[in-house]
């Protein structure tokens, strides 16, 4: 194949108009909106006649957001710690039931239709209406009669905290829809002669896990890892997200971007952490 | 496969004269069953938790008060009424609502449908210089919450006359942003790098233009991809709260979504209407306020139910297919 200069620049051009549409969309709504926020967030915004009128006053919204305002650094705080909770305990979930769902059995597709129904109704409206009614965390867990009987064995200091673990455990289950649908086809892309060999040289199941699975689906692991924690930085029902929107309504902009910023950086930093984590792996995928 | 070479190898074990082996074959089928009772069983359990809600949601929403009031009505409602889900019919204004629901889901999920495909087929089939920049800042733009842009967004769309349209979902997601626009374009990558190279190489040689070598070859082949960008953005957008309730304020342009929050607050009023008027209204207008709002939830994810219920099994397919797992 001859690859004449022309050629390439041409070849360039054609790859350049296609994610053309992209990078214009990506200055509109992303780059200049967020350069916009960051300045913002440092000025006093008046709704005047004639628009916003924007006054600097440096570091006034961030100081205010840890010291003067009392909800916001409790919201905060309910979510990362929610967030770092609940993203290790949904990513075991998913590699379980996605293995599971793996092998061979009859009615192995109507258990998936079923798996992946909370892709369907997790998010919004609905299922918050669904937890204000208590319908999410199963009855078993919080039924009244558990508890008392139990009471008698285990001290409720120790009791209270398992009981609200497993409640917190179907709200774990309704979020990972998506990764278990991402590690399944991962499992799916691993050939089964691995396996076949693995046991022919005298493997265990366990090990075959932790040797072929694990670094197999490590990739997978990182995807659901970000996706995770994403998909909790954006929830619907994430108190940050509500307060952000609360502030904004009030038409307090200046003030909803300080914090829309500080939520970006810690955000950041998270993932920035796995990334971090994962970078050996990255590195070695090139 | 594996099961028939598991089988195979017992058989050739209990061919063998010696009975201890024979034994062993016959144990180790005992475990195989056990093996996988404790699969179905572990299978069935967790199933539960979630069709739980869904029983849950069906249930209530059809009980009345008297059934509440019923110490013997546990799940099944004495008789059969669908008075609630008059109620929520009416109230949600179900078919305006429904209208401004795929106005502001299927519309943006067809758009993306092509918007995505065109930019993933840009990264996964070029590679220019800056290409990796880009990439990284795809997925940049996927982990940004959309919390820190409320602001300049919500300006920059009221200053151009876009409140109270649908603009604000439909033109983003045509420059292949919008709700999770990013992780799209990641789908469409992933899809299009695994396509041979000939076929538009042959297409080229044929005198086609790279855009319509796409848009005629390549990207009717995307039709996996497709499927689970269109399914996921449209049950996204279907039941995403955020946006519309940022760039939507009038009650005629409002989607489903929103005018359950609504029914939701109009509950709440009546709630604390009747906790004021005694006890004995308090006790009617609660659990019978709660139920027509759990037929307003189920009217609202209707739609979205019965279309997983058709295109389930594709959905489960050609996730595995479209490779929505990344690298």
């Amino acid at each position: 194949m001859k690859k004449g200069l022309s050629m390439r620049t041409r070849h360039y051009f054609e790859g350049y108009s296609f994610i053309s549409i992209w990078i214009v969309g990506f200055f509109l709504f992303m780059a200049i909106p967020l350069g916009q926020s960051l300045y913002y967030a440092f000025q006093e915004l008046k709704i005047t006649t004639e628009g916003l009128e924007p006054t600097y006053i440096g570091f006034q919204h961030f100081h205010e957001a840890f010291t003067i305002d009392l909800e916001f650094p409790t919201f905060l705080i309910t979510t990362i710690s929610s967030m770092l909770f609940q993203v290790p305990l949904i990513l075991i979930f998913s590699i379980f039931i996605a293995m599971l769902l793996n092998r061979q059995f009859a009615g192995r597709a109507l258990f998936r239709g079923i798996f992946f129904l909370p892709v369907i109704i997790t998010s919004g409206a609905v299922l918050q209406k669904l937890r204000d009614n208590g319908a999410e965390t199963l009855p078993i867990f919080r039924n009244y009669n558990l508890f008392t009987k139990l009471n008698d064995f285990i001290p409720p200091s120790i009791l209270l905290p398992i009981l609200e673990a497993l409640d917190s455990l179907t709200v774990v289950m309704w979020d990972s829809g998506v990764q278990i649908l991402i590690f399944l086809a991962g499992l799916q892309a691993i050939s089964i002669q691995l396996y076949e060999a693995a046991k022919c040289d005298g493997a265990t199941p366990w090990e075959s896990f932790w040797k072929i699975t694990f670094p197999m689906i490590m990739p997978m692991i990182f995807v659901n890892t970000l996706f995770t924690i994403v998909n909790s930085f954006t929830k619907a029902d994430n108190l940050v997200m509500t307060y952000v929107q609360t502030v904004f309504r009030e038409s307090n902009y200046g003030y909803a971007s300080a914090i829309g910023w500080i939520y970006f950086l810690i955000s950041f930093v998270v993932i920035g952490f796995v990334f971090f984590i994962f970078r050996k792996n990255l590195t070695e995928r090139g | 496969m594996n099961s028939n070479q598991r089988i195979d190898r017992n058989m050739v074990i209990a061919r063998h004269p010696k009975v201890s082996s024979l034994l062993t074959s016959i144990k180790k089928r005992g475990l195989d069953t056990l093996f996988r009772l404790v699969h179905y069983v572990i299978l069935i359990s967790i199933s539960f938790v979630f069709i739980y809600p869904m029983l849950y949601l069906m249930s209530k929403s059809m009980m009345q008060s008297y059934d509440l009031a019923d110490a013997t009505v546990q799940w099944i409602p004495k008789g059969l009424s669908f008075a609630n889900y008059d109620f929520a019919y009416e109230n949600l204004i179900y078919v305006k609502s429904f209208f401004n629901s795929i106005m502001t889901s299927l519309t943006p999920a067809l758009i993306q449908i092509i918007s995505c495909a065109i930019v993933g087929y840009g990264f996964a089939r070029y590679s220019f210089p800056g290409r990796g920049i880009w990439l990284a800042l795809v997925v940049f733009t996927f982990l940004v919450p959309p919390q820190t842009l409320v602001v300049p967004l919500y300006i920059f769309f009221s200053e151009l006359g876009w409140i109270n349209t649908f603009l604000p979902f439909m033109v983003p997601a045509a420059f292949g942003h919008g709700l999770r626009g990013a992780l799209f374009v990641l789908i469409f990558i992933q899809f299009f790098r695994g396509l041979p190279f000939q076929l538009e190489e042959a297409a080229r040689i044929d005198g086609a233009s790279a855009f319509r070598t796409f848009w005629s070859i390549m990207f009717p082949l995307a039709r996996p991809a497709m499927l689970v960008v269109f399914l996921f953005s449209l049950v996204w957008h279907w039941n995403d709260v955020f946006q519309p309730s940022l760039y939507v304020f009038q009650n005629a342009q409002f989607n489903l979504t929103q005018m359950l929050t609504i029914l939701n607050g109009q509950g709440e009023a009546e709630l604390s209407l009747g906790a004021a008027a005694g006890s004995t209204g308090a006790l009617v207008t609660i659990p019978t306020f709660a139920n027509r709002i759990m037929a307003g939830a189920l009217l609202t994810i209707l739609p979205m139910l019965i279309l997983y219920l058709f295109t389930q099994r594709y959905f489960v397919e050609s996730a595995e297919r479209a490779g929505i797992a990344g690298e």
